[in-house]
C-alpha cells in the first residue's frame, strides 16, 4: 500500500467535518450523525489497517509542498511513527465512542451540524499535532486544536459567559502558542529545519545554552496547551462547554498534546538537565496546585477538570525525569478513565436536573440506571490509584522514576507526587460519595438518559481498569509492553532494585487507603460544606483568576484605552487640529486686510506708490553717487 | 533595460490602464441610465480582471527582472517617459488590484445617489491605482500618485459617512502634504541626476545610476519617505486612516484597506529603497521600530474600539506593520512573506469590510454595544465573518498565517529580537479579533429582528474571497513563485 | 517769453498731490472722482510743459488723446454712479464693501 494513503487518517475526519459545516442542516440529522462518527472511527479502523507502518523507524508520507521561499521549504508531511501510532490509536478510538456518546447527548440540541463539524475537525487538529513531520504541521493543529477548542467551549454562544470561556482558552493558549513559536523560529535559525526528526538528530550539535532556552520555550507553549501552571487558568472555566468537548478535548486529548510535544523532542529537551528540572518543577507544583483545588470545588466537571491538571502534571514530571514511555503510558490510561469520568458526570448532570453542583446531588444510585455508579467507580478507582488498576500502575511508574532519578533533587518532586496522590484519592472519593451516597439533597428531576450516552462508558471503564496491562512492570510479571514497543524513544530506563519498587508499591496502597478512608470519614456521611476562607482561597484556584485580571487583563485595556484615546485621539488628531486651528488663526488676522471698502485700497495705493517711488529715487541717488 | 517579452506589440500594460478610464468615461456619459452605469463597470472590471489574470497565467512563473515592459517617449523635452513596467511584485499586486475592484462594484450595487459619478470614480480609482504599481517612470508614479488620491476623496466626502467631510479632507490634506514633499525630492533627484550625468530623465531605470553624496542621499530619502510612511501608513501618521475608512462607503473601504494602502508599501519597494541603498540601510532599524510600533499601538487601540469599522482599520495598521517589519528585515524569506501578507491582508480585511457594510445595512449599526447573537440571526453571514477573522487573527492554514509566518522566519534569522517583540503582537491581535467576534456574533441577541441572510450578490462576491484566503493559505505557491526572482534582485543590488 | 521748465513740473507736481490728497480724503465717490480727473490734468500738464520744452508737438497730441480718454472714463464712471446710487440711495465709498474678507 501506498505511504501517502497514511494521510486518509486525518483528512478521514477533515472531510466529514468540512461536509458536515457545508451541507449538515440540510441532511436528515442521523445522516450527519453517522457521518461524524465514521469520520473518525474511519480513522481510527484505518489506523489499525497501517499499524504496520509504525513498526522500525516508521513511515514519512509527503503530501504537497506547503511554504517554499527561499531557505525555508516546509511540506504537509506525516511520520507515523512508534510514538504517534499509540497515540494515534487512542485518540480516534476513545473520540469515535465519544462522538457515539455526543450522538446521545446533544440529541435535543438543533444546531448539530456546527458541533459535529467541530468535533470532527478538532480530531483532525488533534491528529495533526500527533502525526506531524516538522513542526510547522504541528503549529497547524496546535493552533487548530486551540480553534476548536474555543468553539465547543463556547458552543451554547447565546449565554454569553461560554463565548467568554471560550475566548479565554483560545488567549491563554495563544500566549503559550507564542512561546512554542518563539522556539520554532529559533530552531529554524539554528538548524535552518522545522523537521521533527531532523532536529532531534541535530540536537546534539547545538549549544548548550540555545538548548535550554529552546526547552523552555517549548515548556512554556506545552504549559499553555495542557493547562499548566502559569498557563492553567483556562481549564475549569472551560467546563461551560457540552460534556461530550469536555471528555475528548480536556481529558483526552488537547490537554495531553502538550505532553506529547515533549516526548517527540525529547532528544532535544533531554540534553538539558536544567529543562528537564524545570519540567518536572512545572508537572509537580501544577499537580499539587490542582489538587488542592480540586478539594474545594462545587461543581462535579470543575472537579475533573482540577483532577485532569493534576495528572497532566504527573505526565509532566514523568517527562522531566526522563521516561518517555511512563509520560505517554499515564497519559493512556488518564484518557481513558478520565473520559468515563466526563461522561459518566454527564450523566449524572442529567440526572440531577442539569445541575452541576454536587453538595446538591446525592444518591443518585438508586435515581439513575445501577451501571452508572459502577462506570463512575471505575473510574474514580483508576483515577485514586487503586492497587491494580490502570491508573495505579502507570502513577507508581511515575513515581519510581522520579524516586529512582540520579538527581537527589528529584525525591522533592516525588514527596510533591505522594502527597499529591493522597489528595487525589481524597477528592476522588468525596466526589464518590456526595453525588452517589446518602439521599438526594437536590430539587432537580431527573431527565432520561439515552441509551447512547450509557454504552459508550462500558468499554471505556474496562480498557480503564485493565490499562495496567499495558505497561506492566516486570517485577509483578509483566511485560512492559509499551516501554518495548517505544524502545528508543522510551527515554530513561527506570532502574530499580526489587525492595525498592515493593515499597513504593505498598505506599502507593497505603496513601491510597488513607485518601479513601479520610473522604470516607469526612464525607460518607453528609454535612453541610463550611465557607471559610481556606475553601474560598481553594474554590477560586488560589485566585490565580484575580491575579490574571489584575496584573494583565486591566492594564491591558488601559492601555488600549490610552492607546486610542489618549495618543491617537488627543496627541495625535489634537495636533492635526492645532495646526490647523493655527493656520485659520493665521488667516483670519491676514483677511482683515480685505475690508471691501475703497478707501482702504485707495490708501494702499497710494502708500504702496510712495514706497516705489522712494526706492527709485534711492536708487537713483546711490547710483548717481557712484 | 527595454526588454521585450514574447508579446512585444500588444500593450497589455496600458491596457490595465486605460480600460478602467474608458469604462469611467462611458459611465459620465450615461447619466441618466443608472443600471446601465451598472453593467458598465461591472463588464469593464470583469475584462480588468480578465487581462491580469492572462498575464497572471502567462507570466507567473518570473524568470528574469522584467516581465513586461513599455516605453513611450511621452514629454521629451523635460526627460519625462510613458514607461509601464511590470515584474513578479506588481504583477500579483495588480491580480490582487482588479479582483477587488470587481468585489467593490458589486458592493457598490445598491448606491442611490448620483450612480454614474460613483461607478465613474470607483473605476477612475482603479486606473490611478493600476498606474502606481505600474509605472517606471517617476513623473507618471507621481501622476497615478495623485490620481489614486482624488476620486477617494470624493467618494467619501459624498457617499460617506456621519463625518465624512472631515474625515475627508483629512485625508486628502494629509496624504497630499506628503507626496508634497515626494514631488520636492523627485524634481530635485531629476536636477542632481541631469546635472552629473548630462542626461535629463525621470525614468527610475536612469536614476538608479545617480551618485549621491550622503546628505543629497538622506534629503531625497526624507521627501519620498514623507509620502509613504503617511501612505502606508506608520504610526504616528496614521490618524487619517482611521477617519476615512470609519467613515467612507462600503466599496470605498474595499480599495482604501486593500489597495490604497499598498501603494504607499510599494512605493517602498519599487521607489525609495532602489534608489537610495545608503540611506535605506541606515533607515531600516528606525522603519523596524515604527513598524513595531505601529504593530503595538494599533493592536491596543483596536481592543479598545466599539465601533467594528474602526476596529478593523486599526487592525489594518496593525497588519501592515508587521508587513513593513519584514521589509525593514532584509531578507528574502521575510519580504517574500510581506508581499504575500500584502496580499492576503487586502483579501481578509477587504472582506471583513463587506461583511461590516452588510451588518451595517441590515441592523443600521456599526456599534458592538448594539450588535451580539448574530450567528443565530444570520448564520451564513456569521460563519464567514468568523472564518475571515480566524483568518485575520493568523490561523494556521488560512491565509494572514502563511506570509505571517514567513515573515517571522525571515526576520527571526536577521535580527531576532524584533521576530519575538512581533510575535508578542500575534497575542494581541487574537485578543481584539476575539473581541470583536464576541460582540458581533456571540452572546445574547441585542434585539430581535429578522434579518435577511447573505443574498446571491453577496455571495458572489464573499465566496472567491473565502475560497481564495483557504487556499492560499495552504498552497500559496503559485502566488510566491512570481515574486522569487524579483526580490531577490531587489536585494542583492537594489536594482528592480 | 518760456516758462522755466521746472515751474511747470513743480505747479503739476503740486496739482498732483492736490488730486491725489482729494482722491484720499473725500468719502463720496463723486469727488473723488473729481480728484483723478485733476490728477489727470495735472499729468496732461506735464506733457504739454515738456511738449514746450523740448519743441516737439507729441506731447500736446498725447494730451489731446488724454482728454478724449478722461471724457469717456468719465462717462463710464458717471453711469455707474447713477447705478450705485439706484443701489444704496447713497455714493459713500465705504457703504459697498460686499466684497470684505
Amino acid at each position: 500500500m501506498n505511504e501517502s494513503l497514511l494521510f486518509l487518517i486525518p483528512l478521514l475526519p477533515l472531510c466529514c467535518a468540512v461536509i458536515n459545516m457545508v451541507f449538515g442542516m440540510r441532511l436528515p440529522r442521523l445522516f450527519a450523525e453517522v457521518l461524524a462518527v465514521t469520520g473518525v472511527a474511519g480513522a481510527f479502523v484505518l489506523t489499525l489497517l497501517f499499524w504496520g507502518y509504525a513498526e522500525g523507524e516508521g513511515t514519512r508520507a509527503v503530501l504537497f509542498t506547503w511554504l517554499n521561499s527561499g531557505s525555508v521549504d516546509i511540506s504537509f508531511a506525516l511520520n507515523f511513527d512508534r510514538l504517534a501510532a499509540p497515540m494515534t490509536l487512542m485518540v480516534t478510538g476513545v473520540a469515535s465512542l465519544i462522538h457515539l456518546y455526543a450522538v446521545g447527548y446533544m440529541h435535543e440540541e438543533e444546531d448539530y451540524a456546527r458541533f459535529f463539524s467541530l468535533l470532527n475537525l478538532f480530531v483532525f487538529a488533534m491528529l495533526a499535532i500527533i502525526l506531524a513531520d516538522n513542526l510547522l504541521v504541528l503549529f497547524l493543529g496546535w493552533e487548530g486544536v486551540g480553534l476548536c477548542s474555543y468553539g465547543l467551549i463556547g458552543f451554547w454562544y447565546r449565554k454569553l459567559e461560554n463565548a467568554k470561556a471560550g475566548v479565554k482558552a483560545f488567549l491563554v493558549t495563544r500566549v503559550g502558542d507564542v512561546f512554542l513559536a518563539i522556539a520554532l523560529l529559533w530552531l529554524f535559525a539554528i538548524t535552518g529545519t522545522l523537521s521533527i526528526s531532523e532536529i532531534n538528530a541535530q540536537a546534539t550539535s547545538i549549544s548548550p545554552s540555545v538548548v535550554i532556552a529552546v526547552s523552555l520555550l517549548l515548556l512554556l507553549g506545552a504549559c499553555g496547551k495542557s493547562a499548566q501552571l502559569p498557563l492553567m487558568t483556562w481549564l475549569a472555566d472551560a467546563m461551560a462547554g457540552p460534556t461530550p468537548v469536555s471528555a475528548l478535548i480536556h481529558a483526552a486529548t488537547m490537554v495531553t498534546a502538550g505532553v506529547y510535544l515533549l516526548c517527540r523532542l525529547f532528544p532535544l529537551v533531554s540534553l538539558s538537565p536544567v529543562a528537564m528540572t524545570a519540567i518536572t518543577a512545572i508537572g509537580a507544583l501544577t499537580a499539587i496546585y490542582a489538587a488542592t483545588c480540586a478539594l474545594a470545588q462545587r461543581e462535579i466537571k470543575r472537579v475533573l477538570a482540577y483532577s485532569t491538571m493534576s495528572q497532566v502534571g504527573y505526565m509532566f514530571m514523568a517527562v522531566g525525569a526522563g521516561s518517555v514511555a511512563g509520560a505517554m503510558f499515564h497519559l493512556l490510561t488518564h484518557a481513558f478513565f478520565k473520559a468515563v469520568l466526563f461522561m459518566a458526570a454527564g450523566c449524572v448532570i442529567h440526572l440531577a436536573g442539569e445541575e452541576n453542583d454536587i453538595f446538591k446531588m446525592g444518591g443518585l444510585t438508586r435515581r439513575g440506571p445501577v451501571e452508572l455508579f459502577w462506570v463512575f467507580l471505575a473510574g474514580a478507582v483508576c483515577l485514586a490509584g487503586l492497587p491494580l488498576t490502570g491508573g495505579f500502575f502507570s502513577k507508581d511508574g511515575i513515581l519510581l522514576a522520579l524516586f529512582t532519578h540520579p538527581d537527589p533533587f528529584y525525591r522533592v518532586f516525588w514527596l510533591i507526587g505522594v502527597i499529591t496522590a493522597l489528595l487525589t484519592a481524597f477528592y476522588t472519593f468525596r466526589l464518590v460519595y456526595l453525588v452517589f451516597a446518602g439521599e438526594y439533597r437536590g430539587v432537580g428531576h431527573p431527565h432520561a438518559l439515552p441509551l447512547l450516552m450509557r454504552w459508550p462508558l462500558w468499554p471505556l471503564a474496562f480498557i480503564g481498569l485493565l490499562g495496567g496491562l499495558l505497561n506492566l512492570p516486570a517485577f509483578v510479571g509483566g511485560s512492559e509492553t509499551l516501554h518495548h514497543w517505544y524502545d528508543n524513544l522510551a527515554g530513561r530506563r527506570v532502574i530499580a532494585s526489587h525492595e525498592v519498587e515493593w515499597m513504593l508499591i505498598l505506599l502507593a496502597v497505603a496513601i491510597a487507603a488513607v485518601g479513601w478512608f479520610a473522604a470516607h470519614w469526612r464525607y460518607r456521611i453528609y454535612r453541610a460544606p463550611q465557607a471559610n476562607a481556606l475553601s474560598r482561597f481553594l474554590l477560586n484556584g488560589w485566585y490565580a483568576d484575580t491575579i490574571v485580571d489584575r496584573l494583565f487583563v486591566r492594564p491591558f485595556a488601559a492601555m488600549g484605552r490610552f492607546c486610542s484615546s489618549g495618543c491617537d485621539r488627543t496627541l495625535f488628531d489634537g495636533t492635526l487640529n492645532g495646526l490647523a486651528k493655527m493656520a485659520t488663526g493665521w488667516s483670519s488676522l491676514i483677511v482683515q486686510m480685505t475690508t471691501g471698502r475703497l478707501t482702504t485700497y485707495l490708501s494702499a495705493f497710494a502708500w504702496g506708490f510712495l514706497v516705489l517711488l522712494g526706492w527709485f529715487l534711492l536708487k537713483l541717488v546711490s547710483g548717481g553717487g557712484h | 533595460m527595454t526588454e521585450l517579452t514574447s508579446l512585444p506589440q500588444f500593450p497589455w500594460l496600458s491596457l490595465l490602464v486605460v480600460l478602467p478610464l474608458a469604462g469611467a468615461l462611458l459611465c459620465l456619459m450615461h447619466r441618466k441610465r443608472p443600471a446601465d452605469c451598472r453593467a458598465l463597470s461591472l463588464a469593464t472590471s470583469l475584462a480588468v480582471f480578465g487581462v491580469a489574470l492572462y498575464l497572471f497565467i502567462c507570466h507567473g512563473q518570473g524568470e528574469g527582472r522584467w516581465l513586461l515592459y513599455e516605453d513611450v517617449s511621452w514629454i521629451e523635452r523635460y526627460g519625462a517617459r510613458y514607461v509601464l513596467a511590470l515584474d513578479g511584485i506588481a504583477l500579483l499586486m495588480v491580480l490582487l488590484t482588479s479582483f477587488m475592484q470587481v468585489s467593490a462594484v458589486l458592493l457598490a450595487w445598491r448606491v442611490e445617489r448620483h450612480v454614474s459619478s460613483f461607478f465613474a470614480l470607483l473605476l477612475l480609482l482603479e486606473a490611478g491605482l493600476m498606474g502606481i504599481f505600474l509605472a517606471y517612470d517617476l513623473v507618471l508614479f507621481y501622476l497615478f500618485w495623485e490620481v489614486a488620491l482624488i476620486p477617494m476623496f470624493f467618494l467619501i466626502s459624498v457617499w460617506g459617512g456621519a463625518n465624512r467631510r472631515q474625515a475627508a479632507l483629512k485625508f486628502f490634506l494629509y496624504t497630499l502634504v506628503g507626496s508634497f514633499f515626494m514631488l520636492i525630492a523627485i524634481i530635485a533627484l531629476y536636477q542632481i541626476h541631469g546635472a552629473q550625468s548630462g542626461v535629463y530623465s525621470f525614468v527610475i531605470g536612469d536614476l538608479l545610476q545617480t551618485q549621491l553624496t550622503a546628505a543629497q542621499e538622506g534629503w531625497l530619502f526624507a521627501g519620498f519617505m514623507a509620502a509613504f510612511i503617511v501612505k502606508s501608513p506608520l504610526v504616528p501618521f496614521h490618524t487619517w486612516l482611521t477617519d476615512a475608512l470609519t467613515e467612507s462607503p462600503a466599496a470605498g473601504s474595499l480599495d482604501l484597506t486593500g489597495l490604497l494602502l499598498k501603494t504607499g508599501i510599494y512605493g517602498l519597494i519599487r521607489v525609495a529603497f532602489p534608489l537610495f541603498p545608503n540611506a535605506t540601510e541606515s533607515f531600516l532599524p528606525i522603519l523596524a521600530v515604527f513598524a513595531l510600533v505601529g504593530l503595538f499601538h494599533a493592536a491596543w487601540s483596536a481592543y479598545h474600539q466599539d465601533d467594528i469599522k474602526r476596529l478593523l482599520a486599526y487592525s489594518s495598521i496593525s497588519h501592515l506593520g508587521l508587513v513593513v517589519l519584514g521589509l525593514a528585515a532584509w531578507q528574502l524569506t521575510a519580504w517574500e512573506g510581506s508581499i504575500l501578507l500584502m496580499v492576503t491582508h487586502g483579501i481578509t480585511t477587504g472582506a471583513l469590510f463587506v461583511l461590516v457594510a452588510l451588518i451595517q445595512e441590515r441592523t443600521g449599526t456599526r456599534s458592538m454595544k448594539e450588535l451580539g447573537g448574530l450567528w443565530g440571526q444570520t448564520p451564513c453571514l456569521g460563519f464567514l465573518f468568523l472564518l475571515f477573522s480566524l483568518a485575520s487573527l493568523g490561523l494556521p492554514g488560512l491565509a494572514n498565517f502563511a506570509g505571517e509566518i514567513l515573515v517571522l522566519l525571515g526576520t527571526f534569522q536577521q535580527h531576532p529580537f524584533w521576530a519575538v517583540i512581533a510575535l508578542l503582537g500575534v497575542v494581541f491581535a487574537a485578543a481584539y479579533m476575539l473581541r470583536l467576534v464576541q460582540g458581533v456574533l456571540w452572546g445574547p441577541v441585542y434585539k430581535e429582528r429578522s434579518l435577511p441572510d447573505l443574498t446571491l450578490r453577496e455571495w458572489i462576491i464573499l465566496l472567491p474571497m473565502a475560497i481564495l484566503i483557504v487556499w492560499m493559505g495552504v498552497y500559496p505557491e503559485p502566488f510566491l513563485a512570481p515574486m522569487h526572482g524579483t526580490v531577490a534582485s531587489l536585494l542583492a543590488g537594489g536594482l528592480p | 517769453m518760456m516758462i522755466p521748465f521746472g515751474h511747470a513740473l513743480a505747479f503739476a507736481a503740486a496739482l498732483f498731490v492736490l488730486g491725489l490728497t482729494c482722491v484720499l480724503l473725500r468719502r463720496q465717490v463723486i469727488m473723488i472722482l473729481v480728484g483723478v480727473e485733476i490728477m489727470l490734468n495735472a499729468a496732461s500738464l506735464v506733457f504739454v510743459a515738456a511738449s514746450a520744452y523740448w519743441q516737439q508737438a507729441d506731447g500736446q497730441v498725447f494730451v489731446i488723446i488724454l482728454m478724449a480718454i478722461t471724457a469717456a472714463e468719465v462717462a463710464v464712471a458717471l453711469a455707474m454712479v447713477v447705478y450705485l446710487w439706484r443701489r444704496k440711495r447713497s455714493l459713500v465709498a465705504d457703504v459697498f464693501n460686499g466684497m470684505r474678507g
